[in-house]
Formats: C-alpha cells, sequence, structure tokens
C-alpha cells in the first residue's frame, strides 16, 4: 500500500497560503494564480486546501510582523513532514520595504526554513507559478527520501 | 432564446483561456517592469539611485584600491518601482522586463546585480576621477575648450588647465596695454 501510494503522492501537492503581516498584494497575486482559470495552477496537480494539517506546499506571504509571529509558527508547525516553503514576494525573503521597521520581526528564515524565494512586489503570478513548479521538484525529492 | 448557445460558440471558436506558461511560452509586456540591470560604461557612480531606492536594494561601495566603485543590487528586496530608473542621470540602470527570478534559498544572497564601475584614468597625472558623461559633453560643450581632450583628465589638472590657459591670455592682454 505504502508502495502503491508512492507512485501518485508525488504527482499533487497541495497548496497552504499563510499570511505573516503582507500587504495584500501577493496574496490577490496568489488567489490570482489559483483562481482564475488564465495561470490554472491545478495543470501542476496543486490545490489550494484550507486546513494546515493537509498542506504539502506552504505559500508564505508578508515580512512576519510582531502580532502575528507566534500564530504563523504555531500554523506553521502543524503542517506535517515534509514540507516545501515558498516565500512569496520581498517581505518574507528579506523584509522588503518594510525592512528594519520596528513591528517586523525580520526576515521569514530566521524562524522558518525557506526553500524557494520568488521575489516581487508582488511577482508575477508567472513568476509565482515558476516557484511553485520548483518547490515541486523539491518535494518531490523529498518525499521519494521520505517514502 | 437560449443565450447560452452563444457564449458556447463564442467560446468554442476562442479556445481555451488558459495561459501555456509553465509548459510553454507566455506574454511578457516590453515595458513590464522586472529585473533591474546597469550599465557599467555610462554609470557616473553619483549614488543616486541608492538614494532614491525604495526597498534600499542598491549598495555602492568604493573598492579597497580606488579602482572604480562595485554597484551591487540585491533583488531580493527590489519593489521594481523603477526609481532608479526615471532619477538616473546618465540612463545606466534600465529596467528590463525579465521576470525569471524565482530561486532556492541557497541562491538568495547571490542573486544579485553586481557591476564594477571602473573609475578613468587622468591621462596627465595617471591618477583616478570620477566617471563624467564623456560622450553628451564632447556633443553638447562648445567654446575655446576642448571638451574632448580636457574630459579625460582629472579635476586637478583641469584647474590647472584653465589656470594656464588665464594666465596666458592676461600677458597677453598686458602687453597690448603696455604698447597703447
Amino acid at each position: 500500500m505504502h508502495k502503491y501510494l508512492k507512485q501518485f503522492v508525488h504527482k499533487s501537492p497541495w497548496l497552504y497560503r499563510i499570511n505573516a503581516g503582507s500587504c495584500n498584494g501577493c496574496d490577490v497575486e496568489l488567489a490570482t494564480t489559483a483562481l482564475i482559470p488564465r495561470y490554472d495552477v491545478e495543470r501542476l496537480g496543486c490545490k489550494y486546501c484550507g486546513s494546515p494539517r493537509h498542506a504539502d506546499i506552504v505559500l508564505i506571504s508578508g515580512p512576519l510582523t510582531t502580532r502575528v509571529k507566534e500564530r504563523v509558527l504555531r500554523v506553521y508547525e502543524e503542517i506535517p513532514h515534509p514540507k516545501v516553503t515558498v516565500a512569496v514576494g520581498i517581505c518574507p525573503i528579506s523584509g522588503g520595504v518594510f525592512r528594519d521597521s520596528y513591528s517586523i520581526e525580520g526576515p521569514m528564515d530566521r524562524y522558518i526554513p525557506i526553500d524557494v524565494n520568488v521575489p516581487g512586489c508582488p511577482p508575477r503570478p508567472q513568476a509565482i507559478m515558476e516557484g511553485i513548479l520548483k518547490a515541486c521538484e523539491i518535494w518531490k525529492k523529498q518525499i521519494m527520501e521520505v517514502a | 432564446m437560449l443565450p447560452f448557445l452563444k457564449i458556447l460558440v463564442r467560446n468554442i471558436i476562442k479556445g481555451p483561456a488558459t495561459e501555456a506558461f509553465p509548459f510553454g511560452d507566455t506574454f511578457t509586456p516590453k515595458r513590464l517592469r522586472g529585473r533591474a540591470e546597469l550599465n557599467p560604461e555610462r554609470c557616473l557612480a553619483c549614488g543616486i539611485c541608492s538614494h532614491v531606492c525604495a526597498g534600499g536594494a542598491i549598495a555602492m561601495t568604493e573598492s579597497a584600491d580606488g579602482r572604480g566603485m562595485e554597484f551591487r543590487l540585491w533583488h531580493n528586496t527590489c519593489t521594481f518601482c523603477g526609481l532608479c530608473e526615471h532619477y538616473c542621470p546618465a540612463n545606466a540602470i534600465t529596467m528590463t522586463n525579465d521576470w525569471h527570478l524565482s530561486h532556492e534559498q541557497s541562491e538568495k544572497y547571490t542573486c544579485c546585480e553586481v557591476q564594477f564601475v571602473e573609475y578613468p584614468v587622468c591621462k596627465r597625472c595617471g591618477k583616478r576621477m570620477l566617471p563624467h558623461l564623456h560622450q553628451r559633453l564632447a556633443k553638447g560643450l562648445v567654446g575655446a575648450v576642448n571638451t574632448a581632450e580636457i574630459m579625460q583628465i582629472c579635476p586637478d589638472c583641469r584647474r590647472l588647465t584653465s589656470a594656464m590657459q588665464q594666465i596666458k591670455s592676461k600677458t597677453c592682454f598686458s602687453t597690448d596695454r603696455s604698447n597703447s
């Protein structure tokens, strides 16, 4: 059963989206990538899910503000291993225009291991697709190692 | 009657709306602001780009041996606002429409535009000086001064040249006066 599952499981990673204090720009782009038929992310086998417990690939946007930090870390811990993290936009990567602000807990990779970075403010939907594609490849490797 | 038939026929003729992107090409507008690029030959090393940069992405550091200026633009904090391009006096920075910037974490700090702006050498004394609008000045400035030549020497040498010219002209003037 385990081997049987292994053949299929890498074909459809489920996406989960965390907003860590984003300005909503990247979230709009993420919704665009997911929801409109023009940049159909489901062609890659990906599907958005509502619960962190079902997720395989995490898309994080926002610079990790002080208020959401604990919550983001708690939600992140709920995602089962193996998981791939994609930082969408420049905010989670470096802090972006909010860098060195009093309410910013700094770049995301201080607290969460990031696998793929998609810079942009916000990135194009196609750029996000490219990042998700890279994340899928990493996830495929991880699932092969674990399973 | 049956308005959906019209839509159905239209959609069949139009074909799928989905872009082929991850498996094929996509449309990129020509004026899309993507990765910024610097032409080191046009750069004046004035630093206005790092001054106006909204994300603080541009760092300009003079090299230790004084040979030139290192221009470093970290794409991971660039907002693609295009202010650097707008304010660049020499049109050295341009926003290309390249948006293929996604990278793995290992490349986070190497995802940079690094260019070295070499300071030109003074033709007379051999000192390094700041780059200048050589081509533009050679075209625009006219008069007694040979701009093409004077722009190749450093400010100190330039001052000396103009002082020498003044001395020469003064002696001419005084001799003229004594004669009269």
